[in-house]
């Protein structure tokens, strides 16, 4: 007895801290993805784009389809970016557009991360015939050109506005994340801990969404940030292809009709040329968010990233 | 003999400033040419951190922050990343645990040997080949597997291998960090004895790092014991044995006894045979009596019958023979009884415990848990088998879910088998916690995996195997990945748990040891066939079969070879 109780106390005993709540942890996560000088870049260009979009009402000059001006009028005092075709404010249209660029880009993600998450994980668990039958849809969605889809299903659709494109962006984008986080689940349910979970009589689906699932945070995180820039692109690129609702006022169809009415012809690139680079800079900095993601799980880049 | 290597006042951190961890503290030696030193330590006792800064091989985020590293004419611990490539040849060298996966997959072994003919140029290019089979004949390889690719050879070869890469530079200073502790049992004696003969062919001095101080002791010379990055004790491997100074030595030294002796002690363990002569239990316990209300649900026990069963694999490749796991194998455990399952990996151990608990089906032979038939159990009724026969792992790290709660992990088996909700629940998780002997309850409770030590994570894996109250507990190898001087605690957990609940124990193991331990009876397997079987300490003393006479050889043995 007394042997026992000596390596009992040999045991280094660590000095215990409380087991960290939800809040630590989401802090912690932010801290870590802020301390990337990549990602820190990447979190400013969008937190400006989301206050833009929060605060358009306020900023823009004038209404976003307040179409009183002189039509295709160069910059001035009173129209920085000048006017459209249409005899509207260009920068009004540039800040009211990136409102619905962030929506559908954060909801289409949203949702197809979500559905990435249910197909992949529950494929990635399940063997056998059902594992088959989802590789067979998950391989259809991925073989399939993902333009032409789009451009398909769009036109089906037409004249559904923002809810039909998301509902394309969704069927079109879902199935690489779902590719992805099988792989990772694969690899996750040969571990211990999940042999040791069915040991404790849990079911599958609680295995799957409470054992494997919170291990594979940062990779759905980062599916997320993924997701989120290729619907802004394919927001963008159906819209500028006249396949929305063409009366709304966004990026995309700021593109359509700048085209529509030669914009580069008559020397107005302002009209082509601003809502093109605010695309490319949400997008960009969706994508350097997603390089400080990356080190939440893996502690190495987070080691490199500091020296 | 003259001074090869100087370290003095040598200090190895990890991180910085107030987070900082002092891994290595103040640690002075020297070795001698030709010697072969012992490094032995516990996990986090800096005997690697050491091994590491020895070779300039530290990474961030550890670093030197004193004392220096004199070999030959120069202070490794301040050269630079040029010329510690340059000294390298001639210098110091090092092999690693995971040596033997250190090898690209991709390139065979000859490119290997070439690759560092080429960094370096100490060999003309038309002795390439002939220097390579060289190599690889010192350490015991025919020369053929130079045409190999990793992935065709074992584990011991690859090790073996990754040894000939070191010696191809001529090193005057090998450091060896658990260079077979990744091995097989009856391959780890042989690569050992291969190091040891060739450090006395080529008058290499050798620094071999080991958690084990019974394989020390039986290779090197000169042993140092390390103890929270500190020196403890450096002296002959005869002193060491037979007159140790340190009490962390005699602590280590303790763990260690012949399998074969007649009475088997271990630190909390008296022998086996005579415990029952005397009819007491074995010590004043380390586990409370089961709670009466959890145990009365129990009236009959069971007992596991396994008759004739077989488990086949279907052929790895096309045209490869099937893989025969397990052939043939009865046994039955009786309620309340201990039995060993022994053998070298690849013996089938693991996989008789997959089928006993149905995550494998076997390919023919029945089992028989009571009257349920687990051998054609439906996966909707897991549930049923596993409230009665539970596994402990053998890895405490990979077998808790790293982002949950040690009540969390506790709680779950508890609301499903019991049927217990919320503070009755929570009191039941806290009396296993106790069980266990992790006490303060509340704090451990609140702990998650990674704030525990290996021991400390191993007793919560237990707690979850009791949380159903089962019958049968299945222990895969569940001390072999703790530190020796963890190891008695929990095996005297188990000891206890058997005893005081009445548990019946499938131990399965490669230690011998321990299995002399805990056990009643042993099942010795050799490629899925039972060879030999029957009372622990008999058939250990008295080992009739070949194979077992070799993993009996094959245990370090400290006392023997230094005598």
């Amino acid at each position: 007895m007394s042997t026992h109780t000596a390596t009992n106390m040999k045991a280094p005993q660590a000095p215990i801290g409380a087991a960290p709540t939800p809040f630590k942890v989401v802090a912690r996560v932010a801290a870590t993805i802020w301390s990337n000088g990549k990602a820190r870049i990447g979190i400013i260009i969008l937190g400006a784009f989301i206050l833009i979009a929060i605060f358009a009402p306020l900023i823009a000059p004038y209404g976003a389809a307040e179409n009183g001006f002189p039509r295709s009028t160069d910059a001035s005092p009173e129209h920085w970016l000048g006017t459209t075709a249409a005899g509207e404010d260009v920068l009004s249209q540039l800040l009211w557009g990136s409102q619905i660029s962030i929506f559908v880009g954060l909801v289409a993600g949203l949702l197809s991360t979500v559905i990435a998450v249910l197909v992949g994980l529950s494929w990635g668990y399940v063997r056998g015939f059902g594992a088959d039958v989802i590789n067979f849809i998950v391989n259809l969605f991925l073989v399939i050109p993902g333009l032409p889809l789009m451009i398909v299903i769009a036109a089906y659709l037409s004249g559904g506005g923002i809810g039909m494109i998301i509902v394309v962006v969704v069927i079109t984008g879902w199935a690489w994340g779902a590719r992805v986080l099988r792989s990772q689940t694969q690899s996750l349910r040969s571990r211990d801990f999940v042999t040791a979970a069915v040991f404790s009589g849990e079911r599958p689906f609680r295995i799957v969404f409470r054992e494997i699932l919170p291990n594979m945070t940062s990779l759905i995180v980062g599916n997320f940030f993924g997701a989120a820039t290729a619907a802004i692109l394919a927001e963008a690129g159906l819209e500028y292809l006249g396949l929305g609702d063409t009366t709304i006022v966004s990026w995309g169809t700021m593109l359509f009709w700048a085209q529509n009415s030669n914009a580069l012809l008559t020397g107005q690139w302002a009209l082509l040329f601003a809502p093109g680079l605010c695309i490319a800079l949400l997008a960009t900095s969706l994508t350097l968010i997603n390089f400080g993601v990356d080190g939440i799980s893996n502690p190495r880049l987070r080691e490199g990233a500091k020296k | 003999m003259t001074t090869l290597l100087e370290v003095l006042d040598l200090s190895v951190d990890y991180g910085y400033g107030a987070d900082a961890t002092h891994a290595v503290r103040n640690v002075s030696f020297s070795l001698e040419h030709g010697e072969f030193v012992g490094l032995v330590g516990e996990s986090g006792s800096g005997k690697s951190t050491l091994g590491f800064a020895l070779t300039g091989l530290s990474k961030p985020p550890a670093h030197i922050v004193g004392g220096r590293i004199q070999f030959g004419s120069s202070d490794i611990a301040s050269l630079g990343d040029a010329d510690l490539r340059e000294q390298r040849h001639g210098g110091i060298a090092m092999v690693l645990q995971s040596g033997m996966n250190a090898l690209n997959p991709v390139r065979s072994i000859r490119n290997h040997f070439f690759d560092i003919f080429k960094a370096h140029g100490h060999v003309s290019r038309e002795r390439w080949s002939s220097r390579a089979e060289e190599l690889v004949s010192k350490v015991e390889l025919p020369t053929q597997v130079l045409d190999r690719f990793p992935g065709e050879l074992s584990g011991g070869m690859r090790q073996r291998v990754s040894i000939a890469l070191a010696l191809s530079l001529e090193p005057k200073l090998m450091v060896f960090d658990e260079p077979t502790t990744a091995l097989d049992v009856l391959v780890q004696h042989a690569v050992m004895n291969t190091i040891i003969e060739l450090q006395q062919k080529e008058q290499f001095t050798a620094i071999l790092i080991s958690h084990d101080l019974g394989i020390v002791l039986e290779s090197a010379q000169r042993v140092m014991v390390m103890h929270e990055g500190e020196i403890v004790e450096d002296g002959s491997a005869h002193d060491i044995l037979n007159s140790p100074k340190d009490d962390y030595t005699r602590m280590l030294l303790s763990h260690y006894a012949d399998p074969r002796a007649d009475v088997v002690e271990l630190p909390g363990f008296e022998d086996r045979s005579v415990r029952t002569a005397a009819g007491k239990p074995r010590a004043a316990g380390a586990t409370h009596p089961p709670t009466v209300s959890s145990r009365s649900r129990r009236t009959d026990q069971k007992a596991m019958v396994v008759t004739n069963v077989s488990k086949v694999y279907p052929p790895p490749r096309r045209g490869e023979s099937p893989v025969t796991a397990v052939d043939d194998v009865s046994f039955t455990l009786e309620p309340g009884e201990a039995l060993a399952l022994v053998g070298a990996s690849g013996s089938g151990k693991s996989t008789i415990a997959k089928l006993i608990t149905a995550v494998e089906k076997p390919t023919s032979g029945s089992i028989r848990f009571g009257d349920m038939d687990v051998a054609g159990l439906r996966r909707s009724r897991f549930r049923q088998l596993h409230s009665d026969v539970q596994m402990v792992f053998q890895d405490p790290y990979a077998a808790l879910n790293p982002l949950h709660t040690v009540e969390y992990t506790l709680t779950r088996p508890v609301v499903n088998f019991t049927g217990l909700h919320g503070q009755d629940a929570r009191r039941r998780v806290l009396d296993l916690l106790d069980t266990v002997g992790l006490s303060p309850v509340e704090e451990f409770a609140a702990k998650l995996p990674h704030q525990l030590s290996g021991g400390q994570r191993q007793r919560v894996v237990i707690a979850r195997a009791l949380a159903s109250n089962p019958q049968m507990i299945i222990a895969d190898e569940p001390v072999s990945m703790l530190d020796v001087s963890l190891r008695a605690g929990v095996l005297a957990l188990l000891e206890d748990l058997r005893e005081q609940w009445g548990v019946s124990l499938l131990y399965i193991t490669h230690d011998l040891l321990s299995a002399r331990v805990v056990t009643d009876n042993i099942m010795v397997l050799n490629q899925g066939r039972v060879v030999e079987s029957g009372n622990t300490a008999d058939v250990l003393r008295n080992p009739q079969d070949e194979y077992t006479v070799r993993l009996l050889d094959a245990i370090p043995n400290p006392g023997r070879d230094v005598a």
